[in-house]
């Protein structure tokens, strides 16, 4: 008898535990489904969620000083979803498609699952609310203008100066093949050329060319404004507006990129080079020009100098250089991505009024010193009025507060306390201003097209493809006409007309 | 007449019987269930205009419009193209190198070292597309690559592996080999180990060398597996995978690169036509189930086994 309760006990057991043990994990599950809802919605407390980038693979969690002393200003609990910036568009994409979104989402740029969602109204439009706020109130018209969706504003732009990009280049090796700063193309050319040939480095081989270049097409579309192409579109002799690659100068500028391959005066792989490495031959010395943001020549100064602190003043910088119609600059769109709310997880009025709030508040000074520069006495302190830095390559204290000002607008201004001013970062500034003088600006910048919605990333490749099929010699003259046609037939040509349209209402 | 009691046993009795072994099925059918069957029907969705914002039962019903949008879309056929080459130089060159490589290790007599080479080709399996796609850079790249050094001393001049459309094909092919060989052993060396020890040892006797073994004894003994696992194969006939092309394609093999797999994420996810792509996908399920079906009784017709 008490051997067959035994066994008996034994068979109800084991089944019994395993289907307790998946019942209660199953349970466990849609609990913390149902809590990870609740704090997504903002009614319930003074909660607000984000979702934004990070550059940090550690960007600084609810335990970080920093952090708590951010959600005590703005007098707000804050959940961040930080997503690494190079997943961060495929991420957002998913988000989107699952529905489930926080109360403010950073949207990189207008991309078309944004778009779609904005016409199936799933964002507010903050326009007319802008005015009722302190800060936001003074968001720039021309920038509002290029981030807007048809003139209509459903994200709070994230602020950026318009003259941003420019060339870096290797000021100690232009001394040593004694060239002078270029002013034309030729003079870039010539300066290329030298790096390539003339042993820039003078230790007497043959290992260092002019100008690296990535998979990332940014500098051939900086480097084509230089020759006089139109940014993206620009009006042919009729009035109408026409693609940039359809131009005369562009074609020039294609005609250039390829004979800088063909010399061998850029490096030979760059259509197969991850962006994340572009860097790395300015860094050690085996190129001597990279054409990008003007930011990138104090980040490769230092980076450089640390590696070998027998370099002085490595780095120089210039906006553009001058071509057949004058000096020309490819502007940026004045914003580096855009905070959106959702009318899924914010659902009245009321609450929008109070997330835009929280918007506002933090481009006070105060929330723009912790975000940027972490807090006075752990991260820096004040000497005379000038920013000292205590984080000195300390990655855990970086890591406190780098990144939270991944949901900063920066609207009206940097409020931030600024670093003294190195020669470089003063000559970044004056490229900065200079650029906004020759930037050429892109007129059909605010125009949103069905067409490009739906088709945009097809056609975006025909032609840039092509560009680079051109510039490595794969295909001629014609195979660009053939691949501009493809491009039309792909539905480019009521990309054109539907552009031309929506630009005749606007202006 | 203990016989005859087992014999006239019911169906309901065999069930009450047996009923702990079919509780402790029960979580196997509702994992299948709750994450395999109900997520099936969002196959609707490529019959609709879908909007994530209106729900299923928001958005528009289209029918068959994004099915024939994909057929008569020009970038049709060059996608079948590159999908349907891959899948086939897959079923050549891949597909045969596991039963070839655990073909030789079974040949293998010192077990210990059979072992430690089993353990040491598992290896690249548990490796990521990121991974392998940047040792593929680092070895083939034209600045500097050890690949582009060995050809350049042999052969004169550098070869742009990375970029080239011709190379895009041996190249996917050398990693899925290198990356999955050793890996897809496993289940041929457990069908290896069950064959009978004795039909080698009356081979021997009967005069049979190695060769005349392996294609005798051993081969006829591994036949079923390698037929089912074909069988299984085929339903994944047009999944080329996406992160491996994804990240080895670039603007200058594009034209040979572009599959349904990496097509489905710039439409559908890049740009948001999720129906679309849905109906992409179920094209490509379809194609692999009518594969299945055929394949099975075709195998059925030769006297093999099927897999149903």
């Amino acid at each position: 008898m008490g051997k067959s309760k035994k066994e008996l006990s034994k068979k109800i057991v084991l089944p019994l535990l395993s289907t307790m043990l998946l019942s209660s994990s199953l349970v466990a599950c849609s609990n913390s489904e149902k809590t990870s809802k609740e704090s997504g919605k903002s009614e319930s407390n003074n909660t607000i969620s984000i979702m934004t980038t990070a550059y940090s693979p550690e960007p600084p969690g609810e335990d970080s000083p920093v952090f708590k002393e951010l959600e005590k200003f703005m007098e707000t609990d804050i959940k961040v979803n930080w997503v690494l910036n190079s997943s961060y568009s495929d991420k957002l994409n998913i988000t989107l498609a699952s529905g489930e979104l926080p109360d403010i989402m950073m949207i990189p740029s207008k991309i078309p699952s944004f778009i779609s969602a904005v016409e199936d109204g799933a964002f507010w439009e903050l326009g007319p609310y802008l005015k009722d706020y302190p800060n936001l109130s003074q968001a720039n018209e021309i920038t509002l203008n290029n981030s807007s969706i048809g003139g209509k504003i459903y994200g709070i732009y994230r602020s950026r100066p318009l003259g941003r990009n420019g060339i870096t280049f290797r000021k100690d090796w232009l001394e040593n093949v004694g060239l002078k700063t270029p002013k034309t193309i030729d003079d870039f050319y010539n300066v290329l050329k030298a790096f390539t040939e003339n042993d820039p480095d003078g230790n007497g081989k043959d290992d260092t060319y002019g100008m690296v270049v990535s998979k990332y097409t940014g500098p051939w579309d900086i480097m084509q404004t230089w020759f006089g192409a139109p940014n993206k579109w620009g009006e042919d002799a009729d009035g109408n507006l026409q693609p940039d690659f359809m131009t005369e100068e562009y074609l020039n500028a294609l005609k250039f990129f390829k004979k800088l391959y063909d010399e061998g005066l850029i490096n030979e792989d760059f259509a197969v080079m991850d962006p994340l490495k572009w860097g790395d031959p300015l860094l050690n010395g085996q190129a001597g020009v990279i054409v990008d943001v003007v930011d990138r020549a104090h980040r490769a100064e230092e980076d450089m100098i640390a590696a070998n602190p027998n370099l002085k003043e490595p780095i120089d910088v210039i906006g553009a250089v001058e071509g057949p119609t004058g000096l020309h600059n490819l502007p940026t769109s004045g914003y580096s991505g855009m905070l959106a709310i959702p009318k899924s997880s914010v659902k009245t009025e009321e609450e929008l009024k109070k997330v835009l709030a929280f918007i506002d508040k933090l481009s006070e000074a105060e929330a723009q010193t912790l975000a940027y520069n972490g807090l006075e006495g752990r991260h820096y302190e004040l000497k005379d009025g000038n920013l000292v830095e205590l984080t000195e390559n300390d990655e855990a204290l970086i890591n406190e507060f780098t990144d939270l000002n991944q949901f900063q607008t920066g609207i009206p201004e940097n409020r931030f306390i600024q670093a003294e001013q190195t020669p470089l970062l003063e000559k970044e500034e004056i490229v900065k201003t200079e650029n906004e003088e020759i930037v050429v600006p892109n007129p059909a910048e605010a125009l949103v097209s069905e067409v490009y919605a739906q088709k945009g990333q097809q056609l975006d490749n025909i032609i840039n493809d092509a560009k680079i099929k051109f510039i490595v010699g794969q295909i001629d003259e014609a195979g660009f006409k053939d691949a501009i046609e493809l491009w039309r037939s792909t539905g480019g040509d009521d990309y054109i007309d539907e552009i031309n349209q929506l630009y005749k209402e606007v202006n | 007449m203990s016989e005859k009691q087992t014999t006239t046993i019911t169906k309901l009795q065999r069930l009450k019987r047996d009923r702990w072994l079919y509780l402790l099925l029960v979580p196997g059918i509702l994992y299948f269930l709750i994450f395999k069957y109900a997520p099936m029907w969002g196959i609707v969705i490529a019959f609709q205009d879908y909007s994530p914002f209106k729900g299923v039962f928001g958005s528009e019903w289209v029918g068959f419009e994004n099915f024939i949008d994909f057929f008569q879309n020009p970038d049709f056929f060059r996608l079948l193209r590159n999908t349907f080459i891959l899948a086939v130089l897959d079923l050549v060159f891949f597909f045969p190198a596991p039963i070839i490589l655990s073909l030789l290790l079974n040949e293998l007599r010192i077990n210990s070292y059979k072992r430690t080479v089993q353990t040491f080709i598992y290896v690249p399996h548990f490796m990521s597309w990121v991974i392998i796609a940047s040792i593929t850079y680092i070895f083939f790249t034209t600045s500097g690559g050890v690949m582009n050094e060995i050809v350049s001393y042999f052969y004169g001049k550098e070869i742009n592996f990375l970029s080239s459309p011709e190379w895009f094909r041996p190249l996917i092919m050398g990693q899925i080999i290198w990356k999955e060989t050793g890996w897809g052993t496993v289940i041929f060396l457990a069908a290896l180990a069950s064959v009978d020890q004795e039909q080698y040892e009356a081979a021997i006797v009967d005069g049979a060398g190695r060769f005349r073994r392996l294609w005798h004894v051993t081969l006829p003994a591994v036949r079923s597996t390698i037929v089912v696992l074909l069988i299984l194969r085929l339903g994944n006939f047009l999944d080329t995978g996406f992160q491996q092309i994804f990240l080895m394609s670039n603007s200058l093999n594009r034209s040979v690169a572009d599959v349904f797999d990496t097509y489905v994420y710039f439409v559908g996810i890049t740009q948001g036509a999720y129906s679309y792509s849905t109906a992409v996908g179920l094209f490509k399920s379809v194609v692999g189930i009518i594969l299945v079906l055929g394949a099975n009784k075709l195998a059925k017709k030769l006297g093999q086994e099927g897999i149903f």
